[in-house]
């Protein structure tokens, strides 16, 4: 493929994905855009939408007892 | 097998966008990489996002934006669904379902301003 080719389809990817960016802002879904480039990523690679969304929800608990444990130490200190 | 080993390289990343570990705390690392992938790995077996309900959710979402007096909100919305129109692929309709899943309140809590 040539160079300008692959390059206005890598622009026209970005856009897409700063736009999903923005809805998802949008509909306060709390995902920033690497997260959410990695989630399409894995969609448009054949990962299931509602399991991801699980996967997703799951890591953000796991996120916050991993941020609660770290507080605790350091106040513990 | 490639199929598996990209599939767990990539969740390796959500796994560092999401939870805030360091190196050392692999074992934990290595806990939420199977748990995470065993769900991703067995979800092949679900339907994939039916586009038409896709739309009615957003058309809906839209609508009830109106309904609680958020027009500002309802009209940035559309702009963004109507500039996604070009960029669409066959991929589109299971990425809104993803992004639905995770809404949260957007008609309380969205702040245009964000």
């Amino acid at each position: 493929m040539p160079s300008d080719e692959r390059s206005e389809k890598q622009a026209a990817a970005q856009q897409a994905v700063d736009i999903l960016h923005e809805i998802s802002t949008i509909l306060n879904c709390h995902l920033d855009r690497r997260t959410l480039s990695i989630c399409i990523s894995m969609i448009e690679n054949g990962v299931n939408p509602e399991a991801l969304a699980t996967v997703v929800k799951e890591l953000r608990k796991e996120g916050q007892e991993v941020q609660m444990q770290k507080l605790e130490a350091a106040r513990r200190r | 097998m490639a199929y598996l080993a990209q599939l767990g390289a990539v969740t390796d990343e959500l796994i560092a966008a999401i939870v805030p570990l360091t190196k050392t705390e692999q074992a934990k690392l290595n806990s939420y990489h199977e748990s995470a992938l065993r769900n991703l790995k067995y979800a092949h077996h679900f339907p994939r996002a039916n586009q038409f309900e896709v739309e009615d959710h957003l058309n809906g979402l839209e609508e009830r934006f109106r309904v609680v007096g958020r027009d500002a909100l309802a009209d940035a919305f559309k702009k963004r669904l109507d500039a996604l129109e070009p960029h669409r692929n066959r991929w589109t309709p299971d990425i809104l379902h993803f992004i639905l899943e995770l809404s949260d309140q957007p008609a309380q809590k969205s702040q245009l301003s964000d």
